[in-house]
């Protein structure tokens, strides 16, 4: 076995070590301590933040978390960046549940809906945001209704970003699609976009228009709802419990998408940092996608504007669009003091609309979005007036930025638009799908 | 008390008459010994077991307190004709099918190869094992960045040999698993690898020696004296390899997310997003009691298995 | 007497031709297992390595070049960065007492009820064994669910204990701690029953003392798996000041991105605490794994 010397006097090294690196790490760290082994709190005056803000919008929300510092030396700012996705909102809930929430959070909003159903969310009441001019009167409408659940606030918005078209001005150009100031004519119906894209595809030689299908449930998802809500059609109803998915309606809109592809206006197979590229080396001359790559293709110095998705099916306008916004976690230990710098915080953000509207984002701050300044700023500013006529993902318990009702729908759309599937054969998959998670009984 | 010097040969009765007599004491110190060790086993290992197949049974949530509302077994019927259950079951199954013959095989080899040295065995012990150590986290890093496209290490030594557009490892479907499993074994062999060096050191050096007497090659001696004699040492460590390889989910979730499109989320995953993003608390311990069926089936398999075979002289 | 001499030389002389055959093929076979070795053994180390090599980059260089070893300059720069940040430390305390307290009460609470299992006759104590045997067909994992919210409903959430206390009754520590104990002749038990000594007091001063090698086994291997532990501190550490290493390393990006020298840097400081406890512990850790795995 050994003798029990040599490791005897090892193992009492490495404890003489561990205790005297136990010392100092704990002269450091005793708040950790004491937090971990009797459950107390952080220290006063932190401000601890999370967010799923990567790439260029976490460069910018960083900065604007910089001024706040600055401003503010009291306050120690602890801002955390969580992995985007499904992912995120579980680590919130599940430390809300640990009753060791963020104070402050940035979350979708349609998920913000779901978190406040479930109780995690701090109800937020007028009265106590007015002093800070967190008011409905400053904040774009449609989003400051949906920060709304069954009647009461629960999230601050930060912005809105649609579904928006990018194009190509130097191919849209040589295919006669702009008009004599350089802006891109109008594509609101049908068969004006359709031929727009046929143009466009015999300037590039490749595509007309590219958005990303494969291993992305979310940008098909978010071109075929535009498409749909403008035909009026819902999915949803009775926070999700039925489904109204429009047969008519939608057969309409994935027939267009299937017809797109079926000439070779849209590629078949594309990943998601595969149409980047194809748009920002000219294969395609239009791109559809969240207004958030306004950065990329700033970066690559592609010849790019952007505007409004179009308003395809006539009707009433609408597009697919979610929002950045603030939340608190409820938590037992916040104090009156701790709320009011929360507020103070969310103010200094929505200050500096500026700095997050660069992201290409329609800031919700209204005394911002309707300044000249923010006109100034192009193209972002391009398709501003969208933000009042958006639609977020019907209410439910399993939908939102991410989630399941998104991955079904847009895996349907997705195999349309890759020739995978008949119109007819996807409906009846989201329908199936969709179905078995309305009859399961709601968690929250 | 005085202590009687007892003769040797009156020693066994001594002790028969003692063990009648039943000891006092025995039962208060026997029980208190075990107690503290039995108020946890109870608390944190059963009583959850039980407590998770109630559960399974009611339409619980994560966000609310108590077992909400009867279910019956409405949560296993629809586990059980869950597509995307099923989906995950046999991911976790594909990844223990790619993941153990490499694992128990490669570790074989290297085990008899390092077992022939004389000197320089800790330097290969340590060179394998080191990676069993580090954490899922680092691991998981580590190799997503040695399979970024373009400029990952992998990458550049195949373009080097004139691949030139290889697949994106991790965000391709059909690449991914295969990739997660390579990272796997890379991680994990030293594990093997390890039990394998001890089941070597068992064998007696004079049965090769004899062999070598009678002109056996050493591939000769391998197949007839090593493998046979490692066959106890082979099924433990497979039986232990599968076991581990059905628990999989902290590289998959790490290095894939279970993606791409839940391509690689293997069954534990799915218990994680079902339970604890979509709160549904009672119907993910529904799947987690059918994931335990799995286990313990494999687990009873090996145990007759084992009980069956001779034991070795 | 010549004729038997005779034969036997020649039987010795081919014998030794024989022998050198041998000797020279198993020569040749011990070339080609060290060849062997030597070619996986340097797969092996790349990674590591590489993380490493990566790790004291300057940004730029990996900008430049992302895949050459080396470039002329190396600096500390990223692991500066992780050290400001401060979170890593913290981490590193998280795990230390985390698995420190978890060995500590595994091996004390393990190795009594295995003591009194193996040498006490107390009644009832294989219906016991049996039901602690009957643990080991349980997995942890699946019983996640059930845990989070028994720890939730109690409170626990997002300290130490709810991580420490899932840890201390392991089926398999009684079992190594059992057979170890039954491997110490009764006789010592006896003869100090005899003199009157308590349980407890045999426990303590005769089979503890003698069993090192299984509580260095249950220790390490506990220490082990508490610090390497993913899924449960992803449940409930959820707090970054309360995180454990591998959950704060894979979940808090902190706006690296796509910062590569700051991501290996954290690797490599997470790979690094256990590997030097097996440098220094690489004897205990490996008899434990050989013990274990053969019984």
């Amino acid at each position: 076995m050994g003798t029990n010397g040599p490791s005897l006097s090892r193992r009492s090294l490495l404890r003489g070590a561990g205790l005297v690196g136990l010392g100092g790490l704990l002269s450091g760290c005793g708040t950790a301590l004491a937090s971990g082994v009797a459950g107390t709190g952080p220290p006063k005056n932190t401000l601890s933040y999370w967010n799923l803000l990567g790439g260029g919008d976490g460069v910018r929300m960083t900065a604007m978390e910089q001024v706040y510092q600055k401003q503010h030396p009291g306050v120690a700012l602890s801002a955390v960046v969580l992995a985007w996705g499904n992912p995120y909102y579980t680590k919130v809930s599940l430390a809300t549940l640990g009753q060791r929430p963020p104070d402050v959070a940035i979350s979708h909003l349609t998920r913000a809906s779901i978190l406040a159903q479930a109780g995690l969310l701090e109800p937020l009441n007028e009265a106590e945001l007015a002093p800070y001019g967190l008011t409905g009167a400053n904040i774009t409408p449609a989003a400051w209704n949906m920060a709304h659940t069954n009647g009461t606030l629960y999230a601050i918005p930060l912005d809105t970003h649609p579904l928006v078209m990018y194009y190509n001005t130097d191919i849209c150009k040589k295919a006669g699609l702009l008009g004599p100031d350089g802006s891109l004519k109008n594509l609101d119906n049908p068969a004006a976009l359709t031929d727009a894209l046929t143009a466009a595809k015999k300037v590039t030689g490749a595509y007309g228009g590219v958005f990303s299908i494969n291993n992305d449930t979310a940008t098909p998802w978010r071109f075929f709802s535009s498409l749909y809500y403008q035909l009026g059609g819902s999915v949803l109803a009775d926070d999700g419990r039925k489904i109204v998915l429009d047969e008519a309606k939608a057969d309409k809109v994935l027939s267009f998408i299937q017809n797109l592809s079926k000439q070779g206006l849209i590629p078949t197979s594309v990943d998601y940092p595969g149409a980047i590229t194809a748009f920002a080396t000219g294969k395609a001359g239009f791109y559809f996608e969240g207004d958030w790559e306004i950065t990329t293709f700033e970066t690559t110095k592609s010849p790019f504007s952007m505007t409004a998705f179009p308003n395809v099916f006539g009707g009433g306008y609408a597009v697919q669009a979610d929002s950045h916004s603030f939340v608190l976690p409820k938590d037992p230990r916040r104090t009156d003091a701790m709320r009011q710098q929360i507020f103070v915080f969310i103010r200094s953000l929505l200050g500096q609309s500026g700095t997050w509207a660069q992201g290409g984002h329609i800031p919700a701050w209204l005394p911002f979005q309707k300044s000249a300044a923010y006109d100034k700023l192009k193209p972002a500013s391009n398709y501003k007036g969208v933000a009042d006529h958006v639609r977020y993902d019907d209410r439910a318990w399993y939908s939102g930025s991410g989630s399941d009702f998104e991955n079904i729908m847009g895996f349907a759309i997705g195999a349309v638009a890759a020739g995978q599937m008949a119109p007819a054969a996807a409906i009846a998959d989201m329908k199936s799908k969709l179905t078995q998670y309305a009859n399961t009984p709601s968690p929250v | 008390m005085s202590v009687q010097a007892v003769p040797v040969g009156t020693a066994a009765p001594a002790r028969a008459a003692a063990g009648l007599r039943k000891p006092r004491g025995d039962g208060r110190a026997g029980w208190g010994l075990t107690a503290p060790f039995l108020i946890f086993y109870v608390l944190f290992l059963i009583g959850p077991t039980v407590y998770g197949i109630v559960m399974s049974f009611f339409n619980s949530s994560l966000q609310h307190s108590g077992l909400g509302g009867f279910a019956g077994p409405d949560n296993y019927t629809q586990a059980l004709t869950s597509s995307d259950f099923w989906q995950s079951m046999w991911h976790t199954v594909l990844f223990t099918l790619m993941t153990t013959p490499p694992l128990v095989a490669i570790a074989l080899m290297l085990a008899v190869f390092t077992d022939r040295l004389a000197r320089g065995r800790w330097f290969f012990r340590l060179v394998f094992f080191a990676p069993y150590v580090v954490p899922s986290a680092a691991m998981a890093l580590i190799w997503t960045w040695l399979y970024t496209p373009q400029i990952g290490l992998w990458d550049s030594w195949l373009s080097a040999v004139g691949i030139s557009d290889p697949p994106n490892w991790l965000a391709d479907p059909s690449w991914a698993m295969a990739s997660v499993a390579l990272a796997t074994v890379w991680w994990t062999l030293g594990f093997n690898f390890v039990l394998y060096l001890a089941g070597l050191q068992e064998i007696p050096r004079n049965l090769y020696e004899a062999a070598a007497v009678d002109g056996a090659s050493r591939w000769h001696q391998l197949r007839r004296i090593t493998i046979p004699l490692l066959n106890r040492t082979t099924a433990l460590v497979l039986v232990l390899q599968i076991i581990a390889s059905l628990k999989i989910f902290d590289q998959i979730f790490l290095m894939t997310a279970g993606g791409p499109n839940y391509a690689t989320r293997p069954l534990l995953e799915y218990v994680y997003d079902i339970g604890f993003t979509d709160f549904r608390t009672g119907y993910a311990a529904a799947a987690s009691m059918l994931y335990f069926l799995v286990i313990l089936a494999v687990s009873l398999v090996w145990f007759f298995v084992s009980r069956r075979q001779p034991k070795e002289a | 007497m010549s004729t038997i001499a005779a034969p036997r030389r020649r039987d010795q002389s081919a014998v030794r031709a024989r022998a050198r055959t041998t000797d020279r093929r198993a020569r040749y076979f011990n070339w080609f297992c060290a060849s062997v070795l030597v070619v996986f053994a340097a797969i092996w180390v790349i990674p590591l390595l590489w993380a490493l090599d990566t790790s004291l980059k300057p940004d730029a260089i990996i900008a430049a070049h992302p895949t050459s070893w080396w470039s002329g300059t190396w600096t500390l720069h990223a692991y500066q960065t992780l050290f400001d940040l401060g979170n890593i430390q913290t981490w590193y305390l998280n795990s230390f007492v985390i698995a420190l307290l978890s060995a500590v009460f595994a091996v004390a609470a393990c190795s009594m009820a295995a003591f009194a299992i193996a040498r006490t006759q107390f009644t009832g104590r294989r219906w016991v064994y049996g039901l602690i045997a009957a643990g080991l067909l349980i997995p942890p994992q699946v019983l996640i669910v059930p845990q989070f919210q028994e720890f939730n409903a109690a409170g626990l959430l997002n300290t130490y204990w709810v991580q420490v206390l899932p840890a201390v009754a392991v089926p398999i520590a009684v079992v190594i701690f059992v057979s170890f104990f039954s491997g110490i002749p009764a006789e010592l038990a006896e003869a100090a029953r005899v003199d009157g000594a308590s349980w407890w007091k045999i426990y303590r001063t005769i089979y503890m003392p003698l069993s090192k090698p299984a509580i260095s086994a249950v220790f390490i291997f506990t220490f082990v798996w508490k610090w390497n532990d993913f899924l449960w501190p992803l449940l409930t550490l959820t707090n970054p000041r309360i995180m454990t290493l591998p959950v704060g390393l894979s979940q808090v990006s902190s706006a690296f991105g796509i910062m590569y020298a700051e991501l290996m840097a954290s690797a490599v400081l997470g790979a690094l605490p256990l590997i030097v406890v097996f440098l220094l512990f690489q004897r205990q850790i490996v008899e434990g794994i050989a013990t274990t795995g053969i019984k």
